[in-house]
């Protein structure tokens, strides 16, 4: 746990103990923590595949690459669909991560097994299945990795193979094969059997999230919104009054966003044709509010247009508190009945081009 | 604000208008004017450098600084304001509308595509701004923007540096699908009215990494696994005892559920399916018994008694405070009688006051009851590791012995296991195929052991002999087959750390502290397991060069070994990062 001084003093500079008494037990007294000092932080976590040539690192296209300083991992098929999701516990605030596997397909195996002449959970036993690239082993183990125990089961994947050999190297060392295994199976192996015993499928559904940075579900009613008008005057939005009896398209948008920018007359048509009332809240900056303005009016966009920045005022909660203005996928726009209930959320443009 | 040179057509133009009479010559205001752009951009090497590397690294760690407020302005899209970090007369390569060099396939139908630099456009401020805009403008979310020095050297007078720059944008583009934009650029930073400013930037690469979805979805939220805590280093989030999980069946449903020890409170979060099949977790901690006292390290869940159902093992960081009293938590034990927990540890003779971290069960003397290893660590508050590279002064790790599903016996030393080095983490497997389980350790601070197991109760460290001593700062171990060979091969996660090797990279003499030193900041290890023979007895251990990838973590943590994609081959999951504090610049 050396810190970057630490290093550079153990090169030469001062000795160790030298060291022991300044950055590090800084360090671990928790101060520069309680000030809220990062130290080695926005470190994200890693997933790189394995592609027989290397490994290549598709953390950033995984949607697992939390920057919450991440310590124990859990990888196991909780949903039964015979990919391998993964659990992070992290020291942050988000504390506990659940990442869906969507890979999906039939393309594996799952063993759990059972020992007869050893301890009976099988730990330790060595599960071989000879697949595409040739044979891949795995240990059923019961705490590996940091401070994580994974589940008594192993998944493998099959690469497109139709079957593929089972062997159990079971603890002893007693080598006992299995046979062939079709893919999408789920099998318990007992030991000296020789046969796969199968196991229900019971595949389960983890449920989609919210969409990321809103707080708001289908159903719930929006609350009466502290914003901004374009010369920063504070207003209270109610969409229901806005709507005066009419549904109301909420649109959160910004002036960087090119496909927000883009549907601006779509908006103006929805609102020029009556049914349905539009207003905009943007996502820009203080200081990019005249930008916003100047080019929602250049775009045509003559419905009620409102910024961030406002503070509580009565029962009217600030817009920052609906979205995480860092995670909202823009544009975003809500659909509401006249009653201000949340009926659809729309991600991206509110029309495919 | 300072402009250095003013282009000759302007000061010419109100002479001209007012010749001509007519209309009132408006010139555009001072602020509006393009800076004239150089052909090309030249960034010199310092020439009276700066030599000191304690300067060096206060220069570098300003201007990484100066590049994480800036990243945050660029990670909220506002380029106006990104304008400020950057010099009024500054030209650099065009970011878009480059010319496409190739593009790649990736796994899972991801691709990479690499644009031609060489020919990028030199371009002042705005128009370089407008580059970035034109990439991540149309993403519906920017995740994260990273400007990050890889290395720099500065000249003394006036002060400015040559600085390698990677920059990354990670985000989700129009479509929903992931984005990562990298570029990799050498940058002038001038020193100027006290701030580091970007002066120059040349393009040496970019790349685009995209996939139509995500590869996984965070469900954390949809699950009921959702915790928001408190932020590290507040009261109630203050411990270094990291937590730790396990997933085991608690109630025999075949679901598995998860043990979830934290500072605060546990979470025992158990698997229910609703009528339309959908799964959440539900923490039932306090309804089953494991919900005091709070904390915990590693867990681990086994049949220590062999009755059918899951029992809980759980590590804790604890010690003898005055006068008898105790501070922190002891080991504890949690026997399951009908899916409820009671705790046991004192009974069964597992209760423990040490420095336990991660838990491994494992049965090492193949009595059919499993037996538990507990890596202890050091306690820093009370007497600080007595080396960088080799301390030894951590508390002994402890083999507890299974005798029968009825109490726990200490076998540590008749085992040959005594050892005080700091170990963070194990794993277990019979590597060599002789049998029985063989235990490998990661330790922090020094080189990490393996515990060959003799077949007769006692263990010898043979990572000498198998090539495995790994010099680094050991968090975490995983075996798997990596290279699909059959053998087990053995994953260690290390600390890894940017500017340990931004400062190695400059040292002069790489004596053999330098190289260990090197060697420590350098990261993760994949350590493959070659044959001995056919039949996989007598292997030994060969370290995957750096070349082949997957092990570029940062502080690295846990690791799962799984075949995320289902194509045949084990990947690697690793968790990553220290401590993320609510500044965004980093120690």
């Amino acid at each position: 746990m050396a810190s970057t001084i630490d290093v550079e003093k153990e090169a030469g500079v001062a000795t160790a103990q030298e060291v022991n008494s300044q950055a590090y037990l800084s360090l671990h007294n928790g101060q520069m923590f309680t000030d809220g000092l990062s130290f080695s932080g926005h470190e994200r976590d890693k997933l790189w595949l394995n592609t027989g040539a290397g490994f290549a690192d598709l953390s950033a296209l995984s949607g697992t690459d939390s920057p919450n300083d991440g310590r124990a991992v859990i990888a196991c098929d909780f949903d039964d669909d015979g990919d391998v999701d993964l659990f992070v516990h992290n020291i942050q605030r988000e504390r506990h991560g659940l990442y869906r596997n969507d890979v999906g397909g039939e393309g594996f195996v799952k063993v759990r097994l059972r020992a007869t002449s050893t301890n009976p959970e099988a730990v330790g036993a060595i599960v071989v299945l000879t697949g595409p690239h040739g044979p891949t082993a795995q240990v059923l183990s019961r705490g590996a990795g940091f401070v994580s125990c994974q589940a008594p089961e192993l998944v493998f994947g099959l690469g497109g193979q139709e079957a593929a050999e089972l062997e159990v190297i079971w603890p002893g060392g007693v080598r006992e094969s299995f046979g062939s295994v079709g893919a999408g199976a789920r099998v318990e192996l007992v030991e000296g059997s020789g046969e796969g015993e199968p196991l229900a499928a019971r595949p389960r559904v983890l449920p989609d999230p919210l969409p990321p940075g809103l707080r708001l579900e289908e159903g719930d009613v929006v609350p009466k919104l502290a914003v901004l008008d374009a010369d920063g005057n504070p207003r209270v939005l109610d969409v229901r009054a806005v709507g005066d009896g009419k549904p109301v398209m909420l649109n959160f948008w910004a002036s960087y966003c090119d496909p927000c920018v883009k549907e601006i007359p779509d908006l103006q048509a929805i609102d020029d044709k009556g049914e349905q009332r539009v207003v905009a809240i943007s996502m820009d900056a203080p200081g990019q509010v005249a930008t916003a303005e100047s080019l929602l009016a250049r775009r045509g966009g003559s419905y009620p247009a409102y910024y961030l920045g406002a503070k509580a005022d009565g029962d009217a909660v600030p817009v920052e508190e609906l979205v995480d203005l860092l995670r909202l996928p823009l544009p975003t726009t809500l659909v509401l009945s006249a009653e201000g209930r949340v009926e659809t959320i729309l991600r991206g443009p509110i029309r495919e081009d | 604000m300072n402009r250095l040179r003013i282009p000759i057509p302007l000061l010419l133009f109100p002479l001209a208008a007012a010749c001509g009479g007519g209309e009132e010559p408006t010139a555009p205001p001072a602020d509006k004017v393009a800076a004239e752009v150089p052909d090309a951009i030249e960034i010199a090497a310092p020439t009276n450098r700066v030599v000191e590397m304690e300067f060096v690294e206060e220069y570098s760690e300003e201007v990484a600084n100066r590049m994480v407020d800036f990243a945050d302005k660029l990670r909220r899209r506002d380029f106006g304001a990104a304008a400020d970090w950057l010099v009024d007369d500054f030209a650099g390569h065009r970011f878009s509308d480059l010319p496409i060099e190739g593009e790649d396939e990736l796994p899972l139908g991801a691709k990479r595509t690499r644009w031609d630099t060489s020919d990028a456009p030199v371009v002042d401020r705005d128009a370089f701004l407008e580059g970035l805009r034109a990439h991540v403008g149309p993403w519906k979310r920017v995740e994260a923007v990273v400007w990050k020095v890889k290395g720099a050297e500065f000249e003394t007078r006036p002060l400015w540096g040559k600085v390698r720059l990677k920059i990354l944008f990670q985000g989700t583009g129009a479509d929903g699908g992931p984005r990562e934009l990298v570029a990799w650029a050498e940058a002038r930073f001038d020193k100027r009215a006290g701030n580091w400013m970007l002066a120059r930037l040349a393009l040496e690469s970019l790349k685009l990494e995209s996939r139509d979805a995500f590869l996984f979805t965070d469900v954390s939220t949809s699950t009921g696994v959702a915790h928001s805590g408190i932020r590290f280093g507040q009261p109630g989030n203050d411990s270094f005892a990291w937590n730790g999980a396990a997933a085991g069946d608690v109630d025999g449903d075949g679901l598995y559920d998860l043990f979830v020890p934290s500072n605060q409170r546990n979470f025992l979060y158990m698997a229910r399916v609703d009528d339309a099949g959908r799964l959440a977790f539900v923490d039932e901690a306090g309804k089953r018994g494991v919900d005091g006292p709070s904390g915990g390290s590693g867990a681990a869940f086994f049949d220590f008694d062999r009755d059918g159902d899951q029992d809980l093992a759980l590590a804790d960081v604890g010690w003898e405070g005055a006068e008898g009293t105790v501070g922190g938590n002891p080991l504890r034990f949690y026997r399951n009688d009908g899916g409820s927990f009671a705790e046991v540890g004192e009974e069964l003779g597992f209760r423990r006051l040490c420095y336990g971290y991660s838990l491994v069960v494992f049965d090492y003397d193949l009595d059919g009851f499993l037996d538990v290893f507990v890596c202890n660590y050091g306690r820093p508050k009370a007497e600080p590791n007595n080396s960088w590279v080799d301390a030894t002064n951590g508390m002994s790790n402890i083999l507890f012995r299974n005798d029968g599903g009825k109490r726990f016996v200490d076998v540590t030393e008749e085992a040959g296991v005594v050892d005080n080095r700091w170990t963070y983490a194990a794993a277990a497997a019979d590597f060599d195929l002789d049998g029985d389980q063989d235990l490998y350790l990661a330790n922090d601070y020094a080189e990490n052991a393996f515990w060959r197991n003799k077949g007769d109760g006692t263990f010898e460290d043979a990572a000498d002999d198998l090539g495995v001593r790994d010099l680094g700062n050991g968090m975490g171990a995983a075996f798997g087959d990596l290279d699909n060979d059959g053998h087990l091969d053995l994953y260690v996660a290390n600390m890894s750390s940017t500017a340990g090797n931004r400062i190695l990279r400059r040292l002069q003499n790489q004596d053999e502290a330098a190289r260990s030193l090197t060697k420590m900041a350098a990261g993760n290890t994949i350590f493959l397991c070659r044959a001995g023979d056919g039949n996989g007895a007598h292997p030994s251990f060969e370290a995957l060069p750096a070349a082949a990838g997957g092990i570029g973590g940062a502080w690295a943590w846990s690791v799962a070994l799984a075949d995320l994609d289902l194509d045949g081959r084990l990947d690697v999951f690793n968790a990553n990062g220290f401590v993320t504090g609510d500044t965004a610049a980093d120690t």
